[in-house]
């Protein structure tokens, strides 16, 4: 009975977000497979079509585009140079860090990031240089879709979003209503500097996606389905991280193995 | 009579305790940490080397990987469910292919190494003959990465690693999650995922 509610759930689900597009929705196997039943739920990725397409047309762009874009960045840029890009765009988001350290209920992470900011922004010459770290005040991010899930939010179906690539519904609403909360965009948009939000946007693009060339290079050549293994990778970095919300600074939950497949902690 | 010999063998079996520690009194957590150790040194000294052919240090990395790793046991928890239902020789040839494809993945990875080290930061027990391993890669540039290992001992007492998580990511996870896709898209059936692993080998092996 409980299964026919979930999927009761899921059909609306379904339906409520692409009306147009049904094509989108997998086919649960029937209820009398039940281990195939099992599977299926705790992969939890009933837009797996519609998913698998967006992901295509993503990994297209990143061939074409971001990829070789990366790759320029990395040829042209020595590495120095690299790390002040990331340096001083890392600080720029120092006060979101702080607004969801303290949501979190992180105090002691959250007098990190302030001091961080403030020795960085002066000392580092407005955060081009981490100086903090050299002086033991190593970094770390925080962002509201994290925050929401040391809460306790499930993180909910796996989504692939056009460019931005693997999310789910509850770290996509996250960056959303931080975009809303960039103080620093904010500003600009009010003085009619778009553009340079623009141009921060891409640059962030670059400087990360420079950063993961070669992992990405690297599942990508060694996964015999690259969706599912991004997928994969895609949850547990993103359950290490809202468990770093919820134990600062102590070793991750650990993800059982077990020889039934039973779905509890495993993606 | 009796008492001199019962007395004789509690001093053997007391002195064998000091004389073979490695056995029940050793103190496991340390040993397991030594294992890892031992495995990275070992990495670093026959693999790590730049000088090495592609197919000569594929050759060592086998000889660490299937001497430290229990290749079926992780082989079972990727294959999970379709393992019951592929055939003896269906489940030795996907170990066999298994092992192959790790071997060139991670092989391949050591080309790369550019002075890194791992430090062992602590061991914990994990259920009742698991253990893991808590340690850290330190690199020349960015932070520490850090990585658990996750050991079983078996009957032998030897330590076999089942388990690498990296960041927070577990291979194994991954592995499982990858396989159990190209499976559905073979139709379930074990047959098409071997041969989607030969094709696998294939592309690798001519990457070069």
């Amino acid at each position: 009975m409980r299964l026919k509610i979930k999927s009761k759930r899921r059909a609306f689900l379904c339906l409520a977000a692409l009306g147009f597009l049904a094509a989108g929705c997998a086919t649960p196997p029937p209820p009398e497979d039940k281990e195939g039943l099992a599977e299926y739920n705790q992969i939890n990725d009933p837009l797996e079509p519609l998913n698998r397409t967006i992901f295509d047309f993503n990994d297209t762009v990143d061939v074409y585009v971001l990829r070789p874009a990366a790759q320029g960045y990395r040829a042209v840029v020595p590495p120095f140079g690299r790390d002040r890009v990331a340096d001083f765009l890392d600080n720029l988001k120092s006060p979101l860090y702080f607004a969801n350290d303290l949501l979190q209920g992180n105090p002691g992470q959250a007098g990190t990031t302030v001091a961080r900011a403030l020795l960085n922004s002066t000392f580092g010459v407005l955060g081009v240089m981490d100086v903090a770290k050299h002086m033991g005040i190593s970094g770390h991010k925080s962002d509201l879709g994290q925050t929401l899930g040391s809460w306790g939010m499930e993180e909910g179906p796996y989504l692939v979003l056009p460019f931005y690539g693997p999310s789910n519904p509850r770290d996509t609403a996250g960056m959303i209503a931080e975009s809303f909360g960039d103080g620093l965009d904010i500003y600009l948009q009010d003085n009619h500097l778009r553009w340079v939000s623009w141009t921060r946007m891409g640059l962030s693009g670059l400087s990360m996606r420079e950063a993961y060339l070669d992992p990405l290079d690297d599942v990508k050549r060694t996964s015999l389905d690259y969706y599912s293994a991004m997928r994969s990778l895609y949850r547990q970095r993103r359950a290490a991280q809202v468990n770093d919300a919820i134990h600062p600074g102590q070793p991750g939950q650990h993800p059982q193995m077990t020889q039934k497949t039973d779905p509890a902690k495993s993606r | 009579m009796d008492r001199r010999i019962f007395l004789r063998a509690i001093a053997v079996l007391g002195a064998a305790g000091f004389a073979f520690p490695g056995r029940p009194w050793a103190e496991p957590a340390q040993d397991a940490e030594k294992f890892i150790q031992g495995l990275a040194g070992q990495a670093i000294s026959t693999i790590a080397d730049r000088q090495l052919s592609d197919s000569e240090r594929a050759i060592r990395f086998r000889k660490l990987f299937v001497s430290h790793f229990d290749i079926q046991e992780i082989g079972r928890f990727v294959l999970s469910r379709y393992w019951r239902q592929a055939t003896p020789e269906q489940q030795q040839e996907f170990l066999t292919l298994f092992e192959d494809l790790s071997v060139l993945t991670w092989s391949k990875r050591f080309k790369e190494y550019n002075g890194e080290t791992l430090e062992p930061t602590g061991a914990g027990k994990d259920g009742e003959r698991g253990w893991l391993v808590e340690s850290r890669i330190v690199r020349n540039q960015g932070p520490p990465i850090p990585i658990q290992w996750r050991l079983r001992q078996g009957d032998d007492m030897a330590f076999r690693i089942v388990d690498i998580i990296v960041d927070g990511v577990s291979m194994a996870i991954t592995h499982r999650s990858d396989y159990a896709a190209a499976m559905q898209a073979n139709g379930g059936k074990v047959d098409s995922l071997l041969d989607t692993m030969r094709s696998k080998l294939i592309t690798l092996r001519a990457e070069g």
